[in-house]
């Protein structure tokens, strides 16, 4: 540690002196673009970059205007490469997306299903969950009553800490109807947060951090909340039990109640997407930090180096707490939502 | 801001790929594994239960134990005590029987003694008056001879006698 702070100290020192040699120098071509860097890394892809290059083409799956379904590899589609009359737009309203341009020859968006980065990243999730969760199944099936140690022991530490702590304690009698709703939110958010944060192939892709994704989960939730709410649940929102005028020429409450139904999910989605985002861009943020600056000289990257990788580091075990922190929150926020809804 | 405006496409798949997990996890694995738990813990729960339900078992009969021990002891002290008291009844009463057996010997003694005395007596006052008699019969007889004859008699009826 000692030894660490010394090689930074120098490094510092030096920077100014380097940079001021490099920094009269002209702009180079292939500059470093931090915005494009920033929205292709926090966005979607239509293919899933590997180190050194590669990548793995996932396909397109369009319909066109006239309603034919498109479906190719998003290979054809890399270095302004066309397919079938598509194309990735590179700015406008559609930057980065698959576009087609109709008989007038005006572009627009078709509808696109296609299997992106995400997507996959989501199967992946989706995937493991299960595994997980079918190896604990699997181990009760197969040792009844006995404790499981290791893997499947820690697999049960985060069900009985969900399960017991918080799904029994808050919903009671309703916790095995609800229970496999909530646990299966939990794990699928958990894995699918802590994948995010492996760079490589099967992580990597910012999924928790994607709105779409916790549309869906916050989505799914408010479904399940308003199904399986009570009349007591409804005559709160609609009747609630404040003076008359309050509700009767004009519906103050019934609206400001209303408004809190759509409120709860929509503040879910946001946290969660928000949480998961702003990791994955302070951790992009420090590492551009690196090209940014790189341009000043090579003791200056290399200062940086030291500095972004120290930051990264902390701000990475910082996401891994919030990682798992979202995830509980998420999940407790629902079972909450559910019991005010069951009373 | 594309980064806030929800994907269709993504939206689609991330639902179509959820309701698949929840589906397939909340019917086949979920209620088999809240199951266990549920089993576990009430099995646990059961078993410290029992083991509770036991040690008071024993401690119960411990009790129990103690208390029939120290009934037996007591039993057995007075038992013991009421031997010591038979036995001393015994010992005293063949004391005082005996006391009272070498009292009647004793006084029986004294009295053939007693008899014996008066039967010796008698039978020397006899032997007296008899040997009396014959030395005066004698005496009378030599009468005769004189004087100094007859003290010699008498003299020598005495020695014969005595």
């Amino acid at each position: 540690m000692y030894q660490l702070r010394n090689i930074f100290l120098v490094l510092s020192l030096l920077a100014p002196v380097a940079g001021y040699g490099h920094a009269t120098g002209e702009k180079e071509a292939g500059e470093f673009n931090l915005k494009e860097v920033l929205f292709t890394h926090l966005g979607d892809e239509y293919s899933w970059e590997l180190p050194w290059g590669a990548s793995i083409h996932l396909p397109v799956i369009v319909r066109d205007f006239a309603g034919e379904w498109h479906c190719f590899s998003s290979g054809y589609l890399e270095g302004d490469g066309e397919r079938e009359g598509f194309y990735i737009a590179r700015e406008g309203s559609h930057a980065h997306k698959v576009v087609g341009r109709d008989e007038a020859g005006d572009e627009y968006r078709p509808l696109d299903l296609s299997i992106t980065k995400n997507v996959v990243a989501i199967g992946i999730g989706a995937l493991l969950t299960a595994c997980m969760i079918f190896a604990l199944s699997r181990y009760y099936r197969r040792n009844r009553f006995k404790a499981p140690r290791k893997g499947a022991g820690f697999i049960e530490l985060l069900v009985e800490m969900v399960y017991k702590e918080v799904i029994v304690e808050v919903l009671e009698k309703d916790a095995r109807r609800f229970g496999p709703y909530l646990l299966t939110l939990f794990f699928f958010i958990l894995l699918s947060n802590v994948l995010g944060m492996i760079v490589m192939f099967p992580g990597g892709a910012n999924v928790t951090g994607n709105i779409s994704v916790t549309l869906v989960l916050a989505l799914c939730t408010f479904v399940v909340v308003n199904v399986s709410g009570t009349r007591h649940y409804w005559r709160e929102i609609f009747w609630p039990d404040v003076p008359l005028w309050l509700k009767v020429p004009l519906p103050l409450m019934p609206i400001i109640e209303l408004f809190g139904v759509i409120t709860k999910p929509v503040a879910l989605m946001v946290r969660l997407c928000a949480n998961m985002m702003g990791g994955h861009l302070i951790s992009l943020v420090l590492v551009s930090l690196i090209f940014l600056l790189g341009a000043m000289g090579s003791v200056v990257m290399g200062g940086t180096i030291v500095v972004s990788i120290i930051f990264s580091l902390f701000m990475n075990v910082l996401h891994l707490l919030i990682a798992f922190i979202q995830a509980y929150v998420f999940m407790m926020l629902s079972t909450i939502f559910i019991r005010l809804a069951r009373e | 801001m594309s980064l806030f405006t929800p994907e269709f496409g993504l939206v689609f798949w991330m639902l179509v790929i959820f309701v698949i997990l929840l589906g397939v996890l909340g019917k086949y694995a979920w209620p088999a594994i809240i199951k266990s738990v549920e089993e576990r813990a009430a099995f646990i729960d059961k078993g410290v239960e029992f083991t509770r339900e036991a040690e008071k078992d024993r401690e119960q009969a411990r009790a129990d134990a103690r208390v029939l021990l120290t009934d037996a002891r007591k039993q057995q002290m007075e038992i013991m005590q009421q031997a010591e008291r038979a036995k001393q009844e015994i010992i005293d009463t063949a004391q005082k029987t005996a006391a009272h057996e070498a009292k009647r010997i004793m006084e029986s003694a004294k009295l053939s003694i007693e008899q014996a005395k008066v039967d010796a007596e008698f039978q020397l006052r006899e032997r007296a008056g008899a040997l009396s008699l014959q030395i005066a019969e004698q005496v009378i007889r030599r009468s005769l001879a004189g004087e100094e004859a007859q003290m010699e008699l008498i003299e020598r009826l005495l020695n014969e006698e005595g």
